[in-house]
């Protein structure tokens, strides 16, 4: 009951503070523009369409990567060859280590340029994927990867050893134990988390505006460029970003609440709806 | 657990009584383990005759589950040779040098020898019958529709076929080492190890996995058990082994074993856990 209670209060505190900062104003108030404001939320043009699509689709696909690269990275960083271990702690320390915008520019500029790979358009079938969307996805994918290695590493960690060794007792080798015996297990462990990248995922594709992809965050960026109307514009995108980022919320809790089924006690834990979507903790919150 | 005569034989359930091309199924020639400085096994010997089972004692620390577990390669020995039908574990020989063998040989041999862990281990996100069919599907490469008749079997016959699609949680301790020696049997193993396969449980669940065992001692399954259910041992087991401190310090047919020690250790061993 706090949390929402709290939320409201912040709303009310905010709209108090940009009225008093409006009438402190010595020039004349400014004229909001609503109308720019509803309509980029109920009746968008194509254009952020487009870049809904693109901030959607750029996300799922760099996420899938980060997870595969991920997993591999994870049991790179578990295995027995130190030259295995070696290269996955590398990559790991490289991604991690720098930040994602350098990673971007870099990946696609600083390649090009060199023309070390200068990022040609990919047509498949009656799409064409531009070589810096190509580029975002390739360098988020990597990055998310080095995020997730640790995540799904803590995942198989949290599964008991006696699970790894009755798998091999039955005669499957290493490799046939991990995929139907542990990873499965190390699943439930590494979806809570791997939703909260995702989330990240969502609003960090908007970084992607240095290549001049015209995802969500870009359009607004152009949007309000042309009219100088940044209030509007970028309330708009914040929205709307709010909106992604809510649905998905809806989304990972139904995941988890089926993935919790079978396990015992399993039915309290993480954290409620509201609580995650809000980011706040009631008073009687525990969770992780 | 009242027993159902006709409807009980495990051995039957899954084809018959394993092939065995040796009449030793185990063969363990002076085995050494160490754990880092800590020399564990130190020149363990036994050879299990098919249709044996040996039960092995002995006090905590004494080397005992660490030996049961080399005989499949879960722990890896530093010196000796292990022998299952046949088959060197763990190792192939070279010109009198022992070289570690590959993951997939060491897979290989160990589908030849089943194990039941103490704590059970089954697979938590798989079904009674899914657990059991798991391995001849995935490592055999059974059929689906025969290897779940042949599990439904052996559900049968360890008094579990109702249980078939409940999940490790919702079975008790019992219930989930019956299904343990099931899932173990599948595989046709030529010997079945049993790591104190009592130990986790509540009193009153120790009598229905014993007399699972008790079943497939009689029915002449190889059987090496890690155990301090004396009971048991005396009325299935061909030979006992006492361990102390790395090494098998007296071994003998029950009657001998548990009348007439010979070790002083035995002696004192056996009057604290009669």
């Amino acid at each position: 009951m706090r949390a929402p209670r709290s939320a409201l209060a912040v709303g009310v505190l905010v709209v108090v503070a940009l009225t008093l900062a409006g009438c402190a104003s010595e020039r004349a108030p400014y004229p909001y523009h609503w109308n720019l404001f509803f309509d980029s939320i109920f009746r968008p043009d194509s254009q952020i369409l487009n870049g809904l699509f693109l901030t959607v689709v750029i996300s799922i696909i760099a996420q899938a990567i980060g997870v595969v690269i991920g997993i591999f990275a994870a049991l790179g960083k578990m295995s027995k060859v130190l030259p295995i271990r070696w290269l996955a702690n590398v990559y790991i320390w490289f991604f991690r280590g720098t930040p994602l915008i350098v990673q971007l520019v870099f990946f696609f500029y600083g390649l090009s340029v060199a023309r070390i790979y200068t990022w040609p358009d990919l047509t498949l079938g009656p799409i064409t994927i531009e070589g810096a969307v190509q580029a975002g996805i390739f360098a988020l994918g990597l990055n998310e990867g080095a995020y997730m290695a640790e995540i799904v590493r803590a995942g198989i960690l949290a599964v008991d050893p006696g699970q790894m060794e009755a798998a091999r007792a039955l005669g499957m080798t290493p490799g046939k134990a991990m995929r139907r015996i542990v990873l499965p297990q190390a699943a439930r462990v590494i979806i809570p988390p791997l939703g909260n990248e995702f989330n990240n995922m969502l609003k960090t594709t908007s970084l992607l505006f240095v290549l001049s992809v015209v995802e969500l965050y870009s359009v607004f960026n152009i949007k309000q460029g042309n009219s100088f109307t940044p209030f509007e514009y970028y309330l708009a995108a914040a929205v709307w970003y709010l909106l992604l980022t809510t649905i998905w919320g809806v989304v990972q809790s139904w995941i988890e609440r089926r993935l919790a089924k079978g396990t015992p006690g399993a039915s309290a834990a993480g954290p409620s709806l509201a609580t995650r979507i809000l980011g706040f903790r009631g008073p009687s919150g525990g969770g992780h | 657990m009242t027993s159902q005569p006709d409807d009980i034989n495990l051995l039957e359930a899954i084809g018959g009584a394993p092939p065995s091309t040796a009449t030793n199924v185990v063969e363990v020639t002076d085995i050494h383990k160490w754990f880092g400085k800590n020399e564990v096994l130190k020149g363990v010997s036994m050879t299990v005759r098919q249709a044996e089972v040996v039960v092995v004692c002995g006090p905590s620390g004494s080397g005992k589950t660490t030996f049961i577990r080399c005989v499949n390669h879960l722990e890896k020995i530093q010196q000796g040779r292990i022998k299952v039908n046949g088959h060197l574990i763990g190792y192939r020989e070279e010109n009198g040098k022992l070289i570690s063998d590959k993951e997939r040989n060491i897979a290989r041999q160990r589908q030849e020898i089943g194990m039941v862990f103490q704590r059970f281990n089954l697979f938590p996100h798989k079904t009674a019958l899914g657990n059991i069919i798991e391995a001849p599907v995935q490592v055999r490469g059974m059929a689906v529709d025969e290897a779940m008749e042949m599990g439904r079997k052996l559900l049968t016959r360890v008094g579990l076929a109702h249980k078939e699609d409940a999940y490790p949680a919702q079975l008790s301790g019992g219930q989930q080492q019956r299904v343990a020696i099931a899932r173990a049997l599948a595989m046709r193993p030529a010997v079945l190890l049993f790591d104190e396969p009592t130990s986790a449980l509540d009193p009153e669940m120790i009598g229905e996995v014993l007399e699972v065992m008790k079943e497939l001692a009689r029915e002449g399954m190889t059987m090496i058990v890690v155990s301090h259910e004396m009971g048991f041992a005396r009325e299935v087991a061909d030979r006992m082994v006492m361990m102390d401190d790395g090494l098998i310090i007296e071994e003998g047919t029950p009657e001998h074993f548990f009348t007439n020690p010979q070790q002083e250790r035995t002696k004192s061993f056996l009057s604290k856990i009669l």
